[in-house]
């Protein structure tokens, strides 16, 4: 069941992912990020970290996809006009994300971490918290950068149209 | 129990499995219809006595409750189309889906000791990150419309839901922090010695404020705004799809003012001659006259005031509850 569950969101967050990038619409894709995000969090709940899971979908779907979707909407191509090509780009983008995912996937072979938290039965709320901020403290910091980089991005997009 | 059915037994356990039939009847979906269809005939009822009308009348056996049933049958006979160069998908996507999220909601409601479709470790946050989708539906609805004014209504939603959304959850916290807990049963049960909204009675504020923003109900309800854009982000939606539209608002008014009476009201506690579900609802009910009462008294306010209220008022007094909260909770720090 659990490996059932857990090709099915992994099948719905690739997927997602591929249709984020390649949909014509963006409007299309960054509801399909949001989906993909949704994929995310239903893997966290498959390895019972609950609490993580309902904050992957507030803070991502709920603040990040609104920001991607707000700024698209505001400043985005018109409907019909050829997306922009980015060859370069792109590729540098592919490079910088491999290096990326390489590293953290070194790390994340290097580091021992400890069990679960356990939020999905039975959380002892306070050593949760102490962990988190006591242990986790500076990635937990490092993970709200993202949210600051939405919202710097979202608007950055937006002046640069206002000032043409 | 012996198979007497053969082949169809599983499906007639499953059919009679308590877990199914919360999930059918009670608190579940045919429940959540009929409480939305009933809110809307006691919001109209409401209304009407604070301005001195009379209300429903006609569709009755009692002062005309069965006129949301007849709102229904009309809607439903209506003409269903998509408005030309709308983006259908999203068009009837957004307000179904709306629905979906607005039942999920009850779903985490505990109504009575082990009356809960869901009892999750953490309750509270689930019930918050659900409601955080609902402005981006709210957004897509009014762009996939390609109508002026929806489009306006969708960008509303989304700044105001930057005004709210953070001393929402800021409040709750202070009720996670008097109970040790995000279970909302076990919320309740913290509850045994006394009622969060006298030591909460600040963070008990700030979460009604805020969670009537969230619900887009007046004086905050710029995403709808009749007088201003004419429905807003509602304005293009044709017979059923207006149902599927307007039916969100209702259903998380119930889930809304059930949740604040599981945080702050005690929930289903109450003296022992009745049901705690008679206490749960009669104080879910309390909550939803009362935020029906705000509508009838408050004019509406501009989108600059509620970001500043927002974002200076309500964030520092969400800051400051969760101060107190700390002293209540610990005790003065020792130096």
């Amino acid at each position: 069941m659990t490996d059932l569950l857990f090709l099915a969101f992994a099948a719905v967050t690739i997927g997602a992912a591929i249709l984020a990038i390649e949909a014509r619409d963006l409007v299309y894709g960054a509801a399909a990020l949001g989906i993909a995000f949704l994929g995310v969090a239903g893997l966290f709940f498959l390895l019972d970290a609950a609490y993580v899971g309902w904050f992957q979908i507030a803070v991502y779907i709920g603040a990040v996809v609104v920001l991607i979707l707000f700024t698209v909407m505001l400043v985005g191509p018109k409907k019909g006009e050829t997306p922009l090509e980015l060859k370069r780009v792109s590729l540098l983008a592919a490079m910088l994300v491999s290096l990326l995912l390489g590293m953290t996937g070194a790390l994340a072979n290097a580091t021992a971490f400890p069990g679960p938290d356990a939020c999905g039965s039975g959380c002892d709320l306070a050593l949760f918290s102490t962990s988190l901020l006591k242990n986790y403290g500076v990635p937990l910091e490092f993970m709200s950068l993202v949210m600051a980089a939405a919202v710097i991005g979202a608007l950055a997009l937006s002046k640069t149209d206002r000032g043409q | 129990m012996a198979p007497v059915l053969g082949p169809l037994q599983p499906i007639v356990d499953m059919l009679t499995s308590p877990l199914f039939l919360e999930i059918v009847l009670f608190p579940g979906l045919l429940s959540i219809a009929i409480i939305g269809a009933l809110l809307g005939w006691l919001e109209r009822k409401v209304t009407a006595r604070v301005q001195l009308r009379i209300g429903p009348l006609y569709a009755s056996p009692a002062g005309g409750i069965l006129q949301m049933f007849a709102d229904l049958i009309k809607l439903s006979f209506k003409e269903l189309f998509v408005p030309e160069n709308s983006d259908a998908f999203f068009f009837i996507m957004a307000p179904t889906t709306g629905l979906v999220l607005g039942a999920a909601l009850v779903g985490l409601i505990p109504f009575a000791p082990g009356l809960q479709i869901a009892n999750i470790e953490v309750g509270l946050p689930a019930f918050l990150a659900i409601i955080t989708l609902s402005p981006t539906l709210i957004l897509l609805a009014g762009w996939s419309a390609n109508s002026k004014f929806p489009f306006i209504g969708g960008l509303r939603a989304l700044f105001q839901q930057t005004a709210y959304e953070i001393p929402l959850w800021l409040s709750a916290l202070g009720v996670i922090m008097m109970a040790g807990t995000m279970n909302l049963a076990q919320i309740v049960d913290a509850q045994t010695g006394g009622w969060y909204i006298l030591p909460q009675a600040l963070g008990a504020f700030i979460f009604l404020v805020t969670s009537v923003a969230e619900m887009e109900r007046l004086p905050f309800d710029l995403p709808e705004a009749e007088s201003e854009i004419m429905m807003g982000w509602q304005a293009e939606y044709p017979g059923v799809l207006f149902l599927a539209a307007q039916g969100p608002g209702f259903v998380k008014l119930y889930a809304f003012s059930a949740l604040f009476s599981v945080m702050y009201l005690g929930g289903f506690l109450g003296p022992s001659f009745l049901p705690s579900l008679f206490w749960m609802l009669l104080k879910t009910l309390i909550v939803i006259v009362l935020i029906m009462l705000l509508r009838s008294t408050f004019p509406r306010v501009r989108l600059d005031q509620l970001l500043r209220a927002g974002w200076t008022t309500l964030l520092t007094l969400a800051i400051l509850n969760i101060g107190i909260t700390y002293l209540l909770v610990v005790g003065l720090p020792t130096l």
